[in-house]
């Protein structure tokens, strides 16, 4: 079974996000940090699981979302990642995508929108 | 914002004006006037980091919830542009306390339907619940302006009731400017970026 992991540090978002996704079908997962990602990663695959697509803020405690994607990265290089953020400059944005990131979505997000994007990049 | 040098602080002081955020870890003083949009302060008191954010939610909301509505999802996100700042200073979400004042509805400047008014209530109480931050201090409604000092390293607020069109009336004409232009703004969302 895929999972979507939604990886937010506010709880309204990530309400919000797995509110909007609900629609695909997939269960969804939430973790409020990098840190805390990445543990729901490896047990989310030792259950014999897998992920579909990660939704992932960028500001967070502990560890940030460039962070998470890189150390994602290390053991997973295809399924997408998706960053949702208040962040819109240039630069971080390309900071993003070096990192692996897929997509890069700023906040304020509309459902819809990012239902498609999901849609598109899991396959 | 502006920031300004001479003040009765002797610190630097930084004047928001509708629609700013700003957060710190400087001992300095963060100041606004608000009339019918809310004021939020928000400091950390370990690491003595504190922010405020300036703003209003762009209308009235359905009885959803705040995260399943288009309205109160623009005003979560103004909250997150405030907790990002705090959150980058090195901030713990966790630790946060929250003051809040504003939503007078003044006569002669923007007045709120009970509606909008209503909303902007359920939109901290929810907010703030689910958020699990606790309100400190919450000195919201009536119908007098208020001017208001936040030392972010400490959470202390100085606020002071104004007349209609005493001090810095200039403020109303910016927060007018401010609030019709969210409401215009409300249906316009992040750009979108697709990485091939
Ligand atoms: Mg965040």
């Amino acid at each position: 079974m895929k999972h979507i992991l939604v990886i937010d540090d506010s709880a309204t978002i990530r309400m919000s996000v797995e509110y909007a996704l609900k629609e695909i079908g997939f269960p969804i997962s939430q973790a409020e940090n990098g840190r805390d990602a990445l543990e729901k990663v490896n047990s989310i695959k030792s259950n014999g699981n897998d992920i579909a697509v990660c939704v992932v803020d960028v500001n967070m405690p502990e560890m940030d979302g460039i962070t998470f994607v890189k150390e994602f990265r290390k053991g997973d290089k295809f399924t997408p990642v998706i960053m949702l953020t208040t962040e819109s400059e240039d630069q971080k944005i390309k900071e993003g995508k070096d990192a692996g990131a897929s997509g890069w979505l700023v906040k304020p997000f509309q459902p819809e929108q990012l239902v498609d994007v999901v849609k598109k990049l899991v396959r | 914002m502006i920031k300004s040098k001479n003040n009765e602080f002797g610190k630097d002081l930084y004047i928001l004006y509708p629609g700013d955020h700003y957060a710190t870890q400087e001992d300095c003083v963060i100041g606004t006037i608000s009339a019918s949009c809310m004021v939020i302060c928000l400091y950390d008191p370990i690491r003595h980091i504190g922010g405020m954010g300036h703003f209003v939610i762009p209308g009235a909301m359905g009885t959803e919830g705040i995260y399943r509505d288009e309205i109160g999802s623009h005003g979560i996100t103004s909250m997150e542009y405030l907790m990002g700042e705090i959150v980058k200073l090195g901030g713990d979400r966790k630790k946060l306390r929250a003051k809040i004042f504003g939503v007078a509805n003044v006569s002669g400047v923007n007045s709120w339907t009970d509606g909008i008014k209503n909303s902007i209530f359920t939109f901290i109480d929810e907010y703030f619940r689910v958020e699990h931050i606790p309100i400190e201090k919450e000195d919201i409604g009536g119908d007098r302006r208020r001017k208001l000092y936040f030392f972010p390293r400490t959470g202390k607020v100085l606020r002071k009731l104004l007349e209609n069109n005493q001090d810095s009336s200039e403020f109303i004409k910016m927060e007018q400017e401010y609030i019709n232009r969210v409401f215009k703004e409300k249906n316009t969302y992040g750009k979108v970026i697709v990485f091939e």
